[in-house]
């Protein structure tokens, strides 16, 4: 399936946002190595990665809003909400087996890498039942 | 006033309601006597694995019933507000994961047990169902 303009957009989108990730992440770990934060700042500083992660899911939100080729988008929903339940469940068990004391406590974004990983079997899962995916 | 907004629901969105309600009610069933053992008694790794599964299996079954609705509704304007609604949420929900992940990273904050997550997501969509018949109602009268 050839990329379109709206998963072009998209796909640059991820692209920045994921570089600002990339600085804003190495200054936090730099300063809070160091200790250099405290205080409001430090919380302020520890919420700055997260913010260009959540413009992935708002780039992912915007795609679909802007893609024209119905099929692709109902794809991409189908891929997003097999990575929803994929992600919810994998929290569901992984929180049980916590409360349990058989696993580590894990910090809460995991779960939005694991989202990302859900993406991942939401295009195999519309390549095995449509038989077609969408390519980011 | 109830039966009348039962009937404006879709055959799909009763199916999935009741779905929801047998499944709420096995995991109030299941998820006392779990926590019990594990206070009181002494588990073995096993059976702890195996509680936990237990634990799982209902919130499991309530985010299947979710895609389950989605592929029954016959009604497009239903399904579009249903797929807008749980965009919504999971959106909210990575976010508030992102968030909170980063201040435990960075040990300004406590960790917690991951099920939290989809707990936020399932409150969302419980918020959403009341604006939605509180609406309705608002329009009917």
């Amino acid at each position: 399936m050839s990329m379109n303009p709206a998963m072009n957009r998209y796909n640059w989108r991820v692209i920045w946002l994921s570089l600002v990730y990339a600085a804003f992440l190495l200054t936090a770990v730099y300063c809070f190595k160091h200790q250099l934060l405290h205080g409001v700042i430090a919380y302020v500083a520890a919420i700055l990665p997260a913010l260009p992660i959540i413009g992935i899911f708002g780039a992912m939100g915007r795609y679909l809003l802007e893609e024209e080729d119905e099929y692709v988008r109902m794809l991409m929903v189908r891929q997003s909400l097999w990575a929803s339940g994929f992600a919810l469940s994998v929290a569901t068990i992984w929180g049980f087996l916590e409360s349990f004391n058989l696993v580590e406590h894990v910090d809460a974004y995991s779960v939005a890498i694991v989202w990302f990983v859900g993406l991942g079997v939401g295009s195999l899962m519309n390549k095995l039942t449509l038989g077609a995916s969408v390519k980011c | 006033m109830f039966a009348a907004k039962q009937s404006d629901l879709t055959p799909a969105q009763r199916a999935h309601i009741r779905r929801t309600l047998w499944l709420l009610l096995a995991y109030a069933v299941v998820l006392p006597p779990l926590v019990w053992l594990q206070a009181h008694r002494h588990v073995g790794h096993t059976l702890s694995l195996l509680m936990a599964v237990a634990a799982s299996l209902p919130l499991l079954g309530i985010f299947a019933s979710w895609g389950r609705y989605l592929s029954d509704e016959r009604d497009e304007y239903h399904q579009a507000l249903t797929l807008r609604r749980i965009a919504i949420a999971t959106n909210t929900t990575m976010g508030a994961a992102v968030v909170w992940g980063f201040l435990q990273a960075f040990g300004v904050m406590p960790l917690f047990e991951t099920y939290w997550i989809p707990f936020i997501w399932v409150v969302m969509q419980g918020a959403f169902g009341c604006i939605a018949v509180l609406s309705r109602g608002r329009a009917g009268a």
